[in-house]
């Protein structure tokens, strides 16, 4: 991201269609123009030009973004809204304009030290581990306390050897350090589907915090993470979280190919995992905007979702944001909850027993999670992550049939 | 520094919507300056956004004795400076009337709120297996308070007729409050001897706020066979377009792109791989089963004798879907070329259509503005865009002195302003150009009646309808 200050000429190719505000999730809260992609352009670029002087409800706009790129899909003339807006979040916060709440100020620091993070977030994954609700955000799973991905990627591929092709993967700070059963879950789909994965040890956060918070610090995490994943040769570099492939993609490109684990396993037409024949399981999928909005992937793959062995179906407003915009949950939650209560009212009447909600970004489920936690639904459900529902569990072997190099 | 006039009328709209959002600091008021139109600015004194129906009658049993200009706007996606205050003024905002109050299936009529957007009314009706037809491009943000207000037209509106010709009813309430019915669900003209709805349809916003319509609805034709066909040039897609307008099979759209257009389009994620340099033609045909398909050979039989080697049909729906967004978001594309556009809206009889486009292009080349066509054919609506750059000095005036010549040609071969844009502030010095001093002075009569200061949204459709507190 460059600091030079945006000149009029960056938003010269919105040509105020208005195509944007149907699909902004804080237009439709609010019906305010100025709370829409067109009337936010409108103000930074009149700013810009200096005919609007500094104003408390530019920044007041600013700051009620979700950052779910839905006007970036809907925008005939291609403005790159999402760059924009996150060169104006950085400045406003760097000039005082906005400022991040504590927790997300101190947040933002620790995972630029992975280690330290790790360890702080020790207990919380003990916990989560013995089965405690810590938190309307945190959702049930049992990582390992102590052993990283790294650790347990090296070995499974000591113990199956597989011979596919060969993927490097982000594990991210807070999936590694919270929500670690998933990235194990990923590291043994991976390997069943004969995929040899590697983990950099030097790699570090993508930067999708600091982006988030428009906080300092993002170009060194992405120098970082440009120094241990671009010289690898591998086939692709995968990651299980769609917030983070998006920022890693754009640290990465041109030049490497960054995946969305379950758009590549799409591609190998995935080991498919058997249910009964009378299982009533539902599952209800849920895209993640910085999947579709931001990657711009179609979607998850059919046959990935197939291979669960589950009944699925696309979740009502499937590629509508679900309110949890990164870290908008919690610096505006009160605005993403009401985005949450409508998007996830359909749970309350949906069929299937057991009902499971399947998405493919940590943040996202968090947000979901909430929408039982604080009574937005009433009934049971889970939420997990798609590869989740792929997982073979701990005593797997790779199928002879698996794609060779 | 707020006035104190500011801030006293801040004060009576708060009182006038408890419930509403009332806007009035600079930076909420940038993001109304403007409608579709993107590079004018008319910054209004205030704006405000009222919570339903009923917080949008108390604000206009009070909006008189503001003094200033009342303004509607639904999605501000008007492409002739309408919805915004050029006499500054409130403007008011429908965004939170969005009701979709009854489908009456057996009547085959619906009941909406302005505010309504016409996409999600067709995702509503749908599932009744009913339709509303008129489609402009804007359909995915537009109102039908904005369709109504301008008489919004679209692509599919040469056979099935534009916005008049399906609102039954409206409700109206005009600046002194009281609230009228013109027409409803049964249509014709209500309690009124004669059919004054018919005034309120494309009256653009200078006689009364609408707050809800009754609109007629159509059963969801049974079959659609979609037709692409590229041309080598003016000439052939000119006798393609007339042949099909002959034909029997009555096409229920006949939209054109010219080569400009049509590379616009495969330059951008829409593409769909037309061949460079070429006019594209895009034809539907609908109606029951077995009727179209026996009329499908047809039409591409009549598509290649007018002279293309490459037409392609098919009943997809996937397929269908991509051409039709590849057309209707042109407009925005756009801006990938050019920061800004004007976009005219003259109507023409055919037999003139590749006289005027000549026109249009030997104009733009002449002055070095580049211009772009992508219209609704069959009705010989054109919409010439000329692409500009409003931070270059002159280029705007360039664009203006094409418009006017274009403006003129097309009144000497009949034709007229605008066929579905609305005059607004953006067309307003043409009207002189089509209507003489009578005509003029008795449709300036309409408005003076509803509203005689003319209070209702001020240097619209006549540039001397000034508000005069
Ligand atoms: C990309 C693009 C494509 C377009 N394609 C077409 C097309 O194919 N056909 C076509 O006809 N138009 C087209 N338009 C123009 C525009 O979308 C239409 O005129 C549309 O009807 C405007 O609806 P709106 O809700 O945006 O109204 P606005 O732009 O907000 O307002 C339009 C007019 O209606 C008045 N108005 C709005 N609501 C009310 C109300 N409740 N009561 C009284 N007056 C009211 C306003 O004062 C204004 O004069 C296009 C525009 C764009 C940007
Ligand atoms: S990123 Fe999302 S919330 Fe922000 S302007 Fe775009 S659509 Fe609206
Ligand atoms: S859709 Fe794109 S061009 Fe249209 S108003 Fe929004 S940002 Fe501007």
């Amino acid at each position: 991201m460059s600091t030079e200050a945006m000149t009029p000429d960056y938003f010269s190719n919105c040509t105020h269609c208005g195509f944007c505000l149907a699909v902004c999730p804080t237009y439709k809260l609010t019906g305010d123009e100025n709370n829409s992609p067109r009337g936010r352009l409108r103000l930074w670029s009149e700013e810009a030009a200096g005919r609007l002087p500094q104003d408390k409800w530019t920044d007041f706009y600013t700051a009620e973004c979700v950052g779910c790129l839905a006007c970036e899909t809907a925008c005939p003339a291609t403005v790159p809204y999402g760059e924009i807006f996150e060169h104006i979040r950085h400045e406003h916060v760097a000039s005082h304009r906005f400022k991040p709440k504590l927790a997300l100020r101190l947040a933002a620091a620790a995972v630029t030290r992975p280690m330290l993070f790790n360890l702080a977030l020790l207990p919380a994954r003990l916990l989560r581990k013995a089965g405690f609700k810590l938190h309307r955000f945190l959702f049930p799973g049992r990582p390992a306390a102590l052993k990283s991905t790294a650790a347990y990627a090296e070995e499974l591929m000591q113990r199956h050897r597989p011979t596919g092709p060969r993927v490097a993967f982000l594990t991210g700070c807070l999936m590694e350090a919270m929500f670690r059963e998933i990235n194990f879950a990923t590291v043994r789909v991976l390997i069943e589907n004969n995929v040899q994965v590697i983990i950099p040890e030097s790699q570090g956060c993508c930067g999708a915090f600091q982006e988030h918070t428009g906080l300092d610090g993002v170009e060194a995490l992405r120098e970082q993470n440009r120094r241990a994943f671009g010289s690898l040769d591998v086939d692709a570099i995968v990651c299980n979280s769609s917030g983070c492939g998006y920022a890693l993609g754009k640290t990465l490109q041109p030049g490497k190919q960054v995946r969305d684990v379950l758009g590549y396993l799409g591609d190998l037409s995935p080991v498919r995992r058997q249910r009964g024949r009378d299982d009533g399981t539902r599952v209800y999928v849920d895209l993640p905007c910085h999947l579709v909005h931001g990657q711009k992937a179609a979607g998850i793959p059919a046959n990935v979702l197939d291979a669960t062995g589950y009944r699925w179906e696309l979740a009502p407003k499937a590629k509508d944001c679900c309110g949890s915009g990164g870290v908008y949950n919690i610096q505006k939650p009160e605005n993403a909850h009401t985005i949450l209560a409508d998007k996830s009212a359909f749970l309350n009447e949906a069929k299937g027993a057991p009902v499971i909600l399947g998405t493919s970004n940590h943040v996202c489920m968090m947000q979901w999670h909430s929408a039982g936690a604080t009574g937005l639904v009433t009934r049971p459900f889970e939420v997990r992550h798609i590869i989740q529902l792929l997982d073979p569990g701990e005593n797997f072997s790779i199928p002879s049939t698996s794609p060779q190099p | 520094m707020t006035s104190p006039v500011k801030s006293s009328l801040e004060h009576q709209l708060k009182a006038l919507l408890p419930r509403g959002r009332v806007l009035t600091s600079a930076a909420q008021l940038a993001g109304y300056g403007a409608d579709g139109l993107g590079y004018k600015n008319h910054l209004p004194d205030a704006v405000v956004i009222p919570a339903d129906a009923e917080e949008l009658a108390g604000f206009m049993r009070g909006a008189k004795a503001l003094g200033v200009p009342v303004v509607m706007r639904g999605a501000g996606t008007s492409l002739s400076g309408g919805p915004v205050a050029v006499q500054g003024g409130v403007v008011v905002h429908t965004s939170a009337l969005k009701k979709i109050r009854e489908i009456n299936t057996e009547g085959f009529w619906c009941e909406v709120e302005c505010g309504v957007g016409l996409n999600d009314l067709d995702a509503a009706l749908k599932p009744y297996g009913v339709f509303y037809p008129p489609d402009p491009s804007s359909g995915p943000v537009c109102t039908l308070g904005g369709n109504v207000a301008s008489n919004a037209g679209g692509a599919h509106c040469f056979r099935y007729g534009v916005t008049s010709n399906y609102v039954l009813g409206v409700e109206a309430i005009m600046l002194d409050g009281s609230l009228h019915r013109f027409g409803g669900p049964a249509g014709g003209r209500g309690p009124w001897r004669e059919d004054w709805k018919r005034f309120m349809i494309g009256s653009e916003g200078t006689l009364a706020a609408f707050t809800r319509f009754w609109l007629r609805l159509l059963p969801l034709p049974e079959k659609v066979w979609t037709f692409r066909a590229t041309y080598p040039d003016m000439k052939t897609t000119e006798a393609a377009i007339h042949a099909l307008v002959a034909h029997s099979s009555y096409p229920a759209a006949i939209e054109m792109l010219d080569p400009r257009g049509v590379a616009m389009v495969e330059s951008s994620q829409m593409a769909c791989g037309l061949p460079e340099g070429s006019f594209m033609l895009l034809v539907e045909i609908d109606g029951p089963e077995a009727l179209v398909n026996a009329r499908v050979q047809s039409v591409a039989e009549l598509l290649r004798q007018a002279g293309s080697n490459d037409v392609m049909f098919s009943d997809e729906e996937a397929l269908r879907q991509k051409l039709w967004k590849a057309r209707k978001a042109s407009g925005g594309l756009l801006g990938q070329l050019s920061p800004s556009y004007v976009v005219q809206d003259a109507v023409i009889p055919k037999r003139a259509l590749a006289e005027v486009l000549q026109l249009v292009y030997d104009e733009a080349d002449a002055a070095n503005i580049r211009a772009v066509n992508i219209f609704h054919a069959g009705d010989g609506n054109l919409h010439p865009n000329f692409l500009f750059d409003s931070r270059v000095p002159g280029e705007l005036e360039k664009v203006e002195l094409i418009s006017k010549r274009l403006m003129q040609r097309v009144i000497e071969v009949g034709g007229t302003l605008s066929g579905e844009h609305g005059i607004g502030n953006d067309k307003s010095a043409y009207m002189p150009l089509v209507f003489g001093p009578d005509s003029m002075r008795l449709q300036l009569s309409v408005p003076a009646a509803f509203n005689p200061a003319h209070q209702m949204n001020p240097l619209k459709v006549f540039d001397n309808r000034h508000f005069v507190a």
